[in-house]
């Protein structure tokens, strides 16, 4: 696992070994400044190698026997696995966000791969797995983030407007008008470092898709255009994931009756 | 004979989390509010004061009992008009972002009232004038408005809505007497036009309220006078 390989230097046990000095590092001063950070930095650390070496192992093993019904396996369980993590970063989100964050993620990543995939790169057969998985982690893992940022918000919002949400119900205003302010504030939380990343890109950072086409020697106007259609189709899918989470569960802290729930009146789940 | 009521409350239970299990904040409270009345309940913080308002507003999730507005039991008016004719003033005036016409006009922008025409501008500075706010202008940042101010625009706001009857919680909390004397004033108007009021207060009694009624332990009584 070292040398060349068509053009590409392949990183080997010992280059592996030598990056994860950089975070023994981090944890000793993480230990020296009593951070705590350092389980949660190991955690992490083998989290990154078991995980990135089944995916690929996963990905070789697709992309030799790939059919549809294992692509779409695939993609659901990705689904899945960030609906929860979304369900562990909202602590205080109502019953009921796992389904909700699922469905909404599962309706904008599909959409967004698909016709990333289909209509603009044009890949055949529609389920080619080198493309398809690779795209669809991008989307995913991008809209996750925007989604639990802007369910973390717009639930924590609402709590710190309970008593403005009170007067304005007594007023006469729907759950819907009483919770918009918290709803655009946090759609606005969602999608602002996907605006920044994009404000950014090419001037403070190369982004990790177009730095690791031209890593493997492709010509980088021609990673110019892929990481065009990547940056636009992030943004489009945590825009559109975001609100989908956000419009289908804020209901959920109110009551048939347009009364919001407060902290004090909830069954804790 | 009694004038009747415009709004009754039969058997209020409300029970509540509380740390050592669940408590019964309300245990069957009955009330009624004549028209033209001002009614006054006091008793200790904490003793469900709020959560009765809330109750009759019809603001508070799992609450039992029978309510009736001008004879019509509550299943028969849909909640947001409910809250529309029986209006609860909390204690903590919300004030949204936007100029102080903007917050007097607010309840015109909800969708419950979208059939109604805001007040013009005439009828919202002769209303601040009547609670001595003349000099604030309808275009000031609503930011840059006092904690008695606050309170007096958002009486207002709830009073230019006509509801039939008006839920006060503490109104004159936390206001020096002045501004305290001109809600009084305006709570006395409401009332004698027709409309009845529920206050709750702290405060020793301002010889408005024709009734003052003691909550504690979850249940209410008359205070003799």
């Amino acid at each position: 696992m070292t040398g060349a390989a068509g053009g590409v230097i392949v990183i080997g046990w010992w280059q592996l070994a030598l990056a994860t000095v950089f975070v023994v590092v981090t944890g000793v001063i993480s230990i020296r400044l009593a951070l705590g950070l350092e389980k949660d930095l190991a955690i992490a650390t083998v989290r990154t190698y078991l995980q990135l070496l089944a995916l690929g192992l996963v990905l070789t093993w697709v992309i030799q026997n790939q059919t549809w019904w294992l692509v779409l396996a695939i993609l659901l369980v990705m689904t899945a696995t960030a609906a929860q993590i979304i369900l562990r970063r909202s602590p205080d989100a109502p019953k009921g966000v796992y389904v909700t964050s699922f469905a909404s993620m599962l309706v904008t990543g599909f959409v967004v791969t698909f016709v990333v995939t289909g209509a603009i790169i044009q890949v055949s057969p529609w389920y080619r797995a080198d493309y398809v998985i690779p795209i669809a982690g991008m989307v995913l893992g991008n809209s996750m983030n925007g989604i639990a940022l802007a369910l973390e918000r717009v639930f924590a919002d609402l709590d710190a407007r309970d008593e403005e949400i009170l007067a304005l119900t007594a007023l006469g205003a729907s759950s819907w008008e009483a919770a918009a302010p918290s709803i655009r504030s946090a759609l606005r939380a969602g999608l602002m470092p996907t605006i920044n990343s994009m404000a950014a890109v090419g001037i403070v950072f190369i982004p990790g898709m177009m730095a690791g086409q031209i890593l493997a020697g492709a010509d980088p106007l021609a990673a110019t255009g892929y990481q065009i259609v990547v940056m636009l189709m992030v943004a489009a899918a945590t825009a559109v994931g975001s609100m989908l989470a956000v419009l289908g569960s804020y209901k959920r802290r109110f009551t048939d009756d347009g009364v919001f729930i407060e902290r004090g009146m909830r069954v804790e789940r | 004979m009694c004038p009747s009521p415009l709004l009754e409350a039969r058997d209020l239970r409300v029970t509540l989390p509380g740390d050592v299990g669940p408590v019964a904040v309300l245990d069957g409270v009955s009330l009624t509010v004549p028209g033209g009345e001002v009614v006054d309940v006091i008793g200790p913080s904490g003793s469900g004061k709020s959560t009765l308002l809330r109750t009759l507003a019809r603001l508070l999730p799992g609450a039992q009992g029978t309510l009736l507005l001008d004879g019509q039991p509550a299943e028969a008016i849909e909640p947001h008009a409910w809250r529309c004719r029986v209006a609860l003033l909390p204690q903590k005036a919300a004030i949204v972002p936007g100029t102080v016409r903007d917050n007097l006009v607010l309840p015109w922008s909800l969708k419950a009232r979208v059939h109604e025409t805001a007040p013009a501008d005439a009828e919202l500075r002769a209303a601040l004038d009547r609670v001595n706010l003349g000099d604030v202008d309808l275009d000031r940042d609503a930011d840059r408005l006092s904690v008695g101010q606050a309170a007096r625009i958002a009486l207002t706001r709830v009073v230019l809505a006509a509801p039939e009857v008006l839920l006060l919680d503490e109104p004159d909390a936390n206001l020096d007497d002045a501004s305290a004397e001109q809600v009084r004033r305006m709570t006395e108007a409401f009332a004698a036009a027709g409309g009845g009021v529920v206050r709750v207060r702290h405060q020793r009694s301002d010889e408005l309220a024709a009734r003052r009624l003691h909550l504690e332990g979850g249940t209410l009584g008359e205070v003799a006078s």
